[in-house]
């Protein structure tokens, strides 16, 4: 407990030096590479937590709810209106240390799918400590002891009964040394690849560009004042879905219903994209998510939003994720915004930045007094 | 109090011991990990090395890329050789769609650049790409079976550049032929201590250097010493056999990478020489069985000079092997090395440090 509260201490300020820096509004690309590579999973987001209150303008009024959830009140909007997006990927997190000074790990989560552990194997980590980040690399055996029959199995065998993390060090006690704790999150390097035709690629990069986008949008209409209000929240544990039959809830949107009563909810995700057979195309504008292709206030709303905002979107039918699904109980009202992601999931996820400008300039028109009339 | 004295005086002791006080070898690893320099394609990487070194010393280059220069006369002749390539892939093609097909081969376990950036170096400068994820790899469950190998390995692999067409990726520069690496990342585990792409064999063309620049000429006396940094090791020792051809040393000590166990994967039955411990004699290897007698002069020179030096029997191949049957004795030098041939390859400063003393020791000892 007390590392813990250490660590959200040493992130708080940081967050407070980085609103001395400067709290005016960035271009979403500025965002979007502040945001990469600060590390958020599921129950350890307060590092992007505290990075996401650094850059809202000061005076902003900051909300919070359980789990770590944050939110901006933003006056003078177009009505009283949720804005939700995650604060949490998927990742892993150190569940031992073995007598050799290796790290074992563990997810907070189910996996998003079958071959996110394998992503792991023979790759640079950063462990996230209450001393602050170490370097490590998940073990690989060498390929010249390699036998075929090894080689073929390696990857499709791979789990993390396998996955070591070398800190480069000796032992346990060494390991503790440089910090190492359990629960301490284990991702990727946050590294940008900027490629051709305006797209971005990095782990993680989907829900940092959302982020990124609602920041965006926070900063620019924060300082008006007047009239109804909107909420514009960063949610804690999205990942994490309540147990039971039926249905399972995202348990951090969940917490944010409860704590807002939101009559209407624009929830802005990340979703697969590029794949074909009718899957959303990257490039050509975010993506209206329904459960069902029927008109809706909201709908409308969002397309005059975009109209306005001169942005193209793409539409899909589809069930409620786990995301959406505790606002879609009648009367409220929701609706997905969702930003193409190319390789979702994989330590390579592919955004364009013209979505991602899209996404952000429809969501600031769609708050903007009249924006949803 | 006491005790930060003490270990101020430790670390000054340290800092000025002979072993390593000199070398350069580690900042010159970091320098030329980092220069492409795929088999077949070593030019870059060449040119910086030949441009490190000397003028004085006539460094020579071949049309191969090959590097090396000669000092000294007589006998024994002494060849100290590391190689200058790395693993990599070759541009096979462009596909309608403007994805980047590369040729079979590699060396590196092709699933782990998987979903990960890579670097195309082009004519007119290096592009990124991302090697795309397997097209089911997103699937809630496994398949039932073990898949056999995946899109990745045996047919070679895309890449992704941002483009759609053939001709936009022909406009970033791109073209057949042209060589791609993995996207290095230097990890620093801690001072001394990284890991990163080709370290194998970077460290050996550094440790060549670092002793290159450090060699006192005078100390050659009654024997003549080449050092080369030959290419295309990795796809068949052919730079070390056209070396070969011209020059036809007594004794080859090849420079390269250890293959060590040191990692929590593999058996400790053999290979386990820990990273850290020193410099290595590779006694057996998939290409040569060092004589004891040879290993035994090495050990004798480093002990009276206090280099830590290890001896063990591991896998793969060494250049010097090429020069067996000209008559040479080939002695194989290396650091211990985890995660050969892998993104992630693991090296320690002390042991590179060791292996240039032991270079600059043989060059004056050795009999």
């Amino acid at each position: 407990m007390a590392v813990r509260l250490a660590r959200t201490m040493g992130w708080i300020a940081a967050a407070v030096s980085v609103v001395v820096a400067g709290a005016g509004a960035a271009d979403i690309k500025t965002l979007t590479k502040e945001l990469l590579p600060v590390p958020s999973t599921t129950g350890n987001e307060e590092m992007l937590a505290a990075k996401i209150r650094g850059l809202l303008p000061k005076g902003a009024e900051v909300e919070e709810a359980g789990l770590g959830t944050i939110a901006v009140r933003l006056k003078g909007s177009a009505g009283p209106t949720l804005i939700l997006a995650a604060l949490d990927g998927y990742g892993h997190m150190v569940s031992g240390i073995t007598p050799e000074g290796y790290l074992t790990l563990d997810r907070p989560v189910a996996p998003p799918h079958a071959r996110f552990d394998a992503f792991l194997l023979g790759q640079p980590v950063i462990i996230s400590t209450a001393k602050g980040p170490v370097q490590g690399v998940v073990s690989q055996p060498a390929m010249h002891l390699l036998t075929q029959e090894r080689r073929r199995t390696l990857v499709e065998g791979f789990s993390l009964e396998s996955a070591f993390v070398d800190i480069g060090v000796r032992s346990a006690n060494e390991a503790r040394a440089k910090g190492i704790d359990l629960l301490d999150p284990v991702t990727y390097p946050g590294v940008l690849t900027e490629l051709a035709g305006d797209q971005w690629a990095g782990p993680g990069l989907g829900l940092k560009a959302v982020a990124a986008g609602l920041l965006s949008v926070a900063q620019a209409l924060a300082s008006r004042g007047g009239g109804e209000s909107a909420v514009v929240a960063w949610a804690a544990q999205t990942k994490f879905s309540a147990r039971g039959r039926g249905a399972r809830p995202s348990i951090g949107a969940a917490q944010v219903k409860a704590h807002w009563q939101p009559g209407r909810t624009v929830v802005v995700d990340i979703i697969a994209a590029g794949k074909g057979d009718g899957a959303p195309v990257p490039g050509r504008g975010p993506v209206l998510v329904q459960s069902r292709d029927e008109p809706s206030a909201l709908r409308q709303a969002l397309e005059s939003a975009a109209a306005a905002a001169g942005a193209s979107l793409q539409r899909l039918t589809a069930p409620d994720s786990p995301l959406s699904l505790p606002f879609a109980s009648p009367p409220s009202e929701v609706i997905t915004l969702a930003l193409p992601v190319r390789f979702l999931n994989t330590p390579s996820e592919v955004v364009s930045l013209k979505d991602l400008q899209a996404l952000r300039d429809i969501l600031e028109r769609f708050l903007e007094p009249g924006g949803t009339k | 109090m006491t005790k930060r004295l003490a270990a101020a005086i430790l670390v000054l002791i340290v800092s000025i011991s002979p072993a390593g006080a000199q070398s350069k070898a580690w900042d010159i690893l970091r320098e030329i990990v980092l220069v492409p320099g795929v088999s077949g394609h070593e030019g870059p990487v060449s040119h910086v090395i030949q441009d490190r070194l000397p003028a004085a010393l006539k460094a020579e280059r071949d049309a191969m890329n090959n590097v090396w220069f000669t000092i000294g006369l007589g006998r024994p002749h002494i060849l100290f050789v590391a190689h200058s390539d790395e693993l990599g892939w070759v541009v096979d093609k462009i596909t309608p769609e403007g994805r980047v097909r590369v040729k079979p081969g590699g060396g590196i376990l092709p699933q782990t650049v998987e979903a990960r950036p890579v670097l195309i170096h082009t004519g007119r400068g290096d592009v990124p790409g991302i090697v795309p994820p397997r097209p089911d790899y997103d699937e809630r469950q496994p398949p039932s079976s073990v898949a056999p190998e995946t899109p990745a390995a045996a047919e070679g692999f895309d890449i992704f550049l941002g483009v759609a067409t053939e001709a936009e990726a022909r406009a970033l520069g791109v073209a057949e032929g042209d060589t791609v690496t993995a996207k290095k990342t230097l990890v620093d585990f801690a001072p001394g201590l990284m890991a990163t792409r080709a370290v194998d064999d970077r460290a050996g063309c550094a440790a060549l250097l670092d002793a290159a620049l450090r060699l006192k000429p005078g100390t050659v006396k009654g024997r003549t010493v080449t050092f080369a940094w030959d290419v295309q090791e990795e796809t068949g020792l052919f730079g070390a056999a056209e070396l070969a051809k011209t020059l036809k040393p007594d004794y080859v000590f090849a420079i390269d990478t250890f293959v060590s166990t040191d990692s929590p994967l593999e058996s400790k039955r053999f290979a386990f020489l820990p990273v850290g411990g020193g410099a290595v004699v590779r006694a057996i290897d998939s290409s040569n069985v060092t004589p004891k007698t040879e290993i035994l002069k090495v050990l004798a020179i480093a002990k009276k000079r206090g280099i830590p030096v290890q001896v063990g029997n591991s896998r793969g191949g060494n250049d010097g092997s090429v020069f067996l049957a000209g008559g040479a004795v080939d002695i194989p030098l290396s650091w211990p090395g985890s995660y050969a041939h892998s993104l992630i390859e693991k090296i320690d400063r002390r042991d590179l440090e060791a292996l240039t003393d032991l270079i600059l020791a043989l060059i004056v000892d050795w009999k």
